[in-house]
């Protein structure tokens, strides 16, 4: 009996703790939300905490009707996409590839991926090839230098390296071509591995920001989050919105002096961060399995 | 030979794009380090430009260089100390607990900072550290306390880094040590049980003893990255005020390479950390050895 209070105490402390952890992800995305919610100049005297006071869509109707953001979002969109797919195709080639345990010379071949894994030249030498092959400063700087990778290449190998050979071998026997059973064989049996990896290129696409701040100066290259980036520190709200007809909009309306500095800001990080919240829940047992694809040769 | 090779050319065409792709962006860079002993400008090349010598190893002269590496090394360790038993702690609470709805409802929620970038982690730390109208230091004021400049204080940088990365990343780093209690044999509790072991007996003697080789793998991984601090994490909360505290060895390769344009001097820093972070993998593997028997190459 007595036990089994102690138990009733432990499990309440533990539910109680993870609550908290809960809550501290949870809460500020609600804050950051109705902050963006609120009349700017009213959020700024403070007291908003979970629900907006002055409810009002316009911080989103100035972040959503500006067209530095609206271009950035198309950068970030077709990145993602064009570079999932470029990044995913070009791995799971080269992973399918390797998987031919009798493959010559495929020891060296590992080797000479190994290496890049363990030592690299550094940023600036890295920068100084991009400047050679007059990638700076193009979209293709989002795409081509990051759509191989070492790491997603050995999961796969050792994914594909798990299917029967059986399969692979009675295919050969009625003709097929190692590009033939990729397609036809391969492919569909790796389903859970290219969602997940594919799931964790399409993510480090959305949410790169370096790239787009230090390869590209062109102002109508850099995707969403390297706007944030350049958002963060802006001192006043013309940074934000640029020489755009926006501003003239605003000067018309009589709300502009409602609009702050920091409303602004919310409204559109929450505008970046609400597709990734969207899709999470259908997402995570993808995103789960991945990690334990990734471990299984630890 | 030419046969065998012959017969596995599909292969080798497939294999070939992602090989093009490394000796582009890996193996020129890394012969492109040669700019550390060159007097390099953007416009010639890096065969066209002068051999220096050690020139452009100056910065090891300089004070500020070696006050980057103090900041790197307490940064680097303050995250490791703290966040390395975080999530195991973390999985072990979480596997204490009873409900199963809520058990993966916390689970689901501790894995979503991880998918956000550090441009909006640090919106958020924006959002409740700033000093208008910020959440704690509104909460302060209410307390009769002074508000905090806490994003741009040389004592308050390094807690809020350490804070921020346990933050967005405790959880998801709990994947692997949940996935590895589930494979601990219930009949070890049961026996445990029968044989009067507490709650707290059980966790030391079975389940930390069944999470032992993950929590050792997991170690050796950490290794290769722990100097490479997070140019992702720190630079966007780096401002005049706090860089004496948060100038980290990335963000200097990035101001003195990038920004300004003393190539030649960032690419000599970036080859030593690569050489650091170079024996830092070479040192795990040997550990790998002896503890798993087998290393990871």
């Amino acid at each position: 009996m007595r036990s089994s209070v102690r138990e009733r105490v432990g499990q309440t402390i533990i539910v109680f703790l993870l609550a908290l952890l809960c809550i501290s992800v949870i809460y500020p995305f609600l804050y950051m939300l109705a902050v963006s919610l609120n009349v700017g100049s009213d959020a700024a005297k403070g007291g908003v905490y979970l629900w907006p006071r002055e409810f009002t869509l316009y911080n989103y109707e100035v972040v959503l009707g500006n067209s530095v953001i609206q271009h950035a979002y198309l950068i970030t969109i077709s990145r993602t996409i064009v570079g999932t797919f470029v990044g995913l195709l070009i791995t799971l080639l080269a992973a399918y590839g390797l998987s031919y345990r009798s493959l010559p010379f495929r020891k060296s071949l590992l080797g000479y991926v190994l290496i890049t894994m363990l030592f690299s030249g550094g940023l600036i030498p890295l920068y100084i090839q991009l400047h050679h092959l007059s990638l700076l400063n193009s979209f293709w700087v989002y795409i081509i230098p990051s759509a191989f990778s070492a790491w997603n290449m050995f999961v796969m190998m050792k994914f594909i390296q798990g299917i029967p050979e059986a399969l692979i071998e009675s295919a050969e026997i009625d003709g097929a071509n190692p590009v033939r059973i990729l397609f036809v064989i391969i492919m569909p049996l790796s389903k859970p591995m290219l969602a997940a990896i594919g799931l964790f290129t399409a993510v480090g696409h959305w949410n790169d920001w370096f790239s787009g701040a230090f390869y590209v100066s062109d102002q109508s290259l850099i995707p969403v989050q390297t706007f944030l980036q350049q958002l963060l520190s802006a001192q006043d709200i013309s940074t934000v919105l640029g020489s755009n007809n926006n501003q003239e909009a605003l000067a018309r309306g009589t709300m502009l002096s409602n609009v702050t500095l920091m409303s602004i800001k919310m409204a559109t990080v929450m505008v970046s961060a609400l597709p990734i919240l969207c899709v999470y829940p259908f997402l995570q047992k993808y995103f789960v399995k991945g990690v334990l694809i990734g471990s299984v040769k630890g | 030979m030419i046969e065998r090779l012959a017969k596995y050319r599909w292969q080798y065409v497939m294999i070939l794009p992602g090989a093009i792709l490394l000796l582009l962006f890996s193996y020129i860079p890394m012969v492109g380090i040669q700019v550390a002993f060159k007097d390099f400008h953007i416009g010639s090349t890096m065969w066209s430009s002068e051999w220096v010598g050690l020139e452009n190893f100056s910065f090891l002269q300089d004070e500020q260089f070696w006050i980057v590496v103090k900041n790197t090394i307490y940064i680097a360790i303050l995250k490791f100390v703290f966040g390395f038993p975080a999530p195991i702690m973390l999985a072990l609470l979480i596997n204490e607990v009873k409900n199963n709805k809520y058990k993966r409802f916390v689970q689901s929620v501790s894995y979503l900072p991880h998918f956000f970038s550090w441009i909006v982690v640090a919106y958020i730390l924006q959002s409740l550290l700033t000093l208008d109208g910020g959440l704690v230091n509104q909460l302060i004021e209410k307390f009769g306390g002074d508000s905090v400049f806490f994003l741009g204080s040389t004592e308050w940088f390094r807690p809020m880094i350490v804070v921020s990365g346990l933050w967005k990343e405790v959880g998801w780093n709990t994947i692997l040590y949940l996935a590895a209690i589930t494979t601990i044999d219930p009949q070890l509790y049961e026996a445990a049980r029968v044989e009067g072991a507490g709650r707290l007996a059980q966790i030391r003697n079975i389940t930390l003893p069944g999470i032992m080789p993950t929590i050792s793998i997991v170690l050796i991984l950490s290794m290769p990255g722990l100097i490479a601090v997070g140019m992702d994490q720190i630079y966007p909360l780096m401002n005049p005020a706090n860089q004496p505290v948060a100038d980290v060895l990335d963000t200097y390769i990035l101001r003195n390479g990038l920004q300004q344009g003393y190539f030649g001097m960032a690419t000599a820093v970036g080859l030593l950390s690569s050489v650091i972070s170079l024996i830092l993998v070479l040192c795990t593997n040997q550990m790998a050895r002896k503890f798993n028997g087998e290393g990871l190459w």
